[in-house]
């Protein structure tokens, strides 16, 4: 379990949060969604103390996450990465098996038993083809898939996820969010993902927290907060909804879209 | 495992080439010196049994100079190509060697002010090389903390900063120094030579290298975290800036003592993690090794030929430099698919 006590940050005197309160509970995919510089990936980060919160606590079950040391932060929330782009042509093995820095000592390299971890990894995707590959040379999608796997492997029972579809083409979004919902299922892991999509967060979250200018706007379970007039009152865009049945919905603009051609 | 080849076998074959260099650099130089000579001073240094007159210079020529050099070359190969390996993965980008936090040019402002000072002094061109050396990193450092933004790109500009002010005092210390007699000692020292080195010199360098080797080779897995930048590197429970800290002080020491000693000897680390990488993969456990045997290779090798090619000797880092940049152009042909540049 994860949850946020009031936790601001700000860069120098800029606020970016306020005040932002919040539980996801172990088992559950919590979608954070909001416009550009909501303040998405500055949320996530501090999740894991990449940043460190002006105000407030994180706690992950009991524990204030200033109590905990880099290393076991590292053991218990996982980070799917935003930017991935290596300088280094390193296998795909080889960026899987730094998972496993955090449960080795600072001089160590991996052994065998942590690249077995790390294929099983792969394994669990299906991915395991990529293995030998040099991972600057695989697809974006791919590439995101040998990411994930590298938080498997990470073997954290919290796992963050920062706008995980981006770049990937529509066959892969599905793919991989099917792949996470599925992780986020059998093995009880608690899920924060920042997205922009709001109707891949309508498809697949369990929960959705709504940021607008650093703050919630909303916050609850999907089918409770996934409604046009949140939505409208997220992206500033008049909204409707389009039920697509299993009592699910898609959401578009209101206004008509492209050129008119009545 | 394919990818790569195995690196017992690559570090055997370039042991191998290693001692090979060794012997052609202990071998070559104005005085010939045969190998029977060699064996007959080694047996007169172990059982202590005279030498025949005509022998006693050579053995001075061998033991005081060109043993020295030659290790000296070995250590001085080693600590650049580490470091510049280091530097790479650190600032996350392969065309950055260790100058890049202005070590060099501290190092060559301070052995300029030595040499216009008092250049019998013996020792202070060093000491005051080796002191402006850290002095510009420590400049750069601190000038990085207190922007304290965007880490890796901060450092990298407060570098250039801090170079670009060390090159403007050199150019000072030119303007003033005398035309006839000390510019053209600053000017040579600056390109670099191992013709300077004594036992002092490889005594005081020794420890750098061995130190610096140890530590990188050990913290070699850190490394590849470090190279995917600071937000992965944190997420997998490292503290990118205590280990920034620790690497850059340790590689700028190295190379600190390198070119209080020898210069400025350019390319070697920019070229070599090149060459270790393209051999060894990207691994830093596997390439830092390999790094570490090519460097002390290639400037023994340009050390020889900087001793041979004509009968005044040319500076060895006119030779690094003129077989360096095509190595490295060489190099950016043959990686341009594997997605580092």
């Amino acid at each position: 379990m994860l949850s946020c006590r009031q936790i601001g940050f700000s860069y120098g005197a800029v606020p970016v949060l306020k005040d932002i309160c919040f539980t996801v509970e172990k088992g559950r995919f919590c979608v954070v969604l909001g416009r550009n510089g909501s303040g998405k990936t500055t949320l996530i980060h501090c999740l894991n103390r990449i940043l460190h919160p002006t105000q407030g606590q994180v706690f992950i079950d009991d524990k204030d996450m200033t109590s905990l040391s880099r290393n076991e932060i590292a053991r218990t929330v996982s980070l799917v990465p935003q930017e991935h782009m290596e300088i280094f042509p390193f296998r795909v093995i080889d960026v899987v098996v730094m998972a496993r820095a955090p449960f080795l000592g600072t001089a160590a390299a991996p052994k065998p038993d942590d690249y077995t971890i790390a294929e099983a990894a792969l394994k669990q995707l299906h991915a395991f083809h990529l293995a030998d590959k040099n991972f600057n040379r695989i697809s974006g999608g791919e590439r995101q898939i040998v990411l994930l796997a590298r938080a498997i492997a990470q073997n954290a029972r919290i796992m963050l996820l920062d706008e995980p579809t981006n770049h990937l083409d529509f066959n892969n979004q599905y793919h991989l969010l099917s792949a996470i919902k599925e992780l986020c299922r059998s093995t009880d892991l608690c899920i924060v993902a920042s997205m922009h999509d709001p109707n891949l967060a309508s498809l697949f979250a369990d929960d959705v927290i709504m940021l607008k200018n650093g703050r919630i706007l909303y916050h609850g379970p999907n089918q409770k907060v996934m409604t046009p007039q949140n939505i409208s009152a997220l992206y500033d865009v008049d909204t409707r909804a389009i039920p697509i049945g299993d009592r699910k919905q898609l959401f578009l603009p209101k206004q008509k879209m492209g050129a008119s051609d009545t | 495992m394919s990818l790569y080849r195995t690196s017992g076998r690559l570090l055997g074959l370039l042991g191998l080439i290693l001692g090979a260099a060794l012997v052609i650099s202990l071998f070559s130089g104005r005085i010939p010196i045969h190998w029977q000579e060699m064996v007959t001073f080694g047996i007169h240094l172990l059982k202590g049994q005279d030498l025949p007159a005509d022998l006693v210079h050579k053995e001075l020529v061998f033991l005081w100079i060109r043993l020295p050099r030659c290790l000296m070359a070995l250590l001085v190969g080693s600590a650049l190509a580490v470091s510049g390996a280091v530097y790479q993965a650190l600032f996350r980008n392969p065309l950055v060697s260790p100058d890049i936090l202005g070590v060099s040019a501290g190092c060559t402002f301070g052995a300029a002010l030595g040499l216009i000072l008092a250049s019998n002094v013996f020792g202070l061109v060093q000491v005051l090389s080796f002191f402006f050396g850290i002095t510009a990193v420590c400049l750069s450092l601190g000038l990085a903390r207190m922007i304290s933004i965007k880490p890796v790109i901060v450092l990298v500009l407060a570098g250039i900063v801090v170079m670009s002010f060390f090159n403007a005092l050199l150019m000072v210390v030119k303007y003033f120094s005398d035309p006839y007699d000390e510019l053209p000692g600053i000017i040579f020292w600056v390109m670099g030579s191992l013709s300077r080195v004594s036992w002092e010199h490889v005594a005081t360098m020794a420890p750098f290298t061995l130190v610096g080797l140890i530590l990188f080779i050990v913290l070699g897995f850190r490394l590849n975290i470090l190279s995917l930048g600071d937000i992965q590197a944190k997420s997998l429970g490292m503290n990118p800036g205590l280990f920034r800290f620790i690497l850059i002080t340790v590689s700028s020491f190295m190379v600190a003592v390198s070119v209080a000693c020898c210069g400025q000897i350019a390319w070697i680390g920019l070229v070599i993690p090149h060459m270790a990488r393209s051999l060894a993969g990207p691994e830093h456990q596997k390439m830092i090794p390999v790094t570490a045997l090519l460097g002390a290779i290639f400037l023994l090798l340009a050390d020889s030929a900087a001793r041979s090619i004509s009968s005044a000797e040319i500076p060895v880092g006119i030779i690094t430099a003129l077989t360096g940049a095509p190595i490295f152009g060489y190099f950016l042909y043959k990686n341009r698919n594997t997605g580092w540049i």
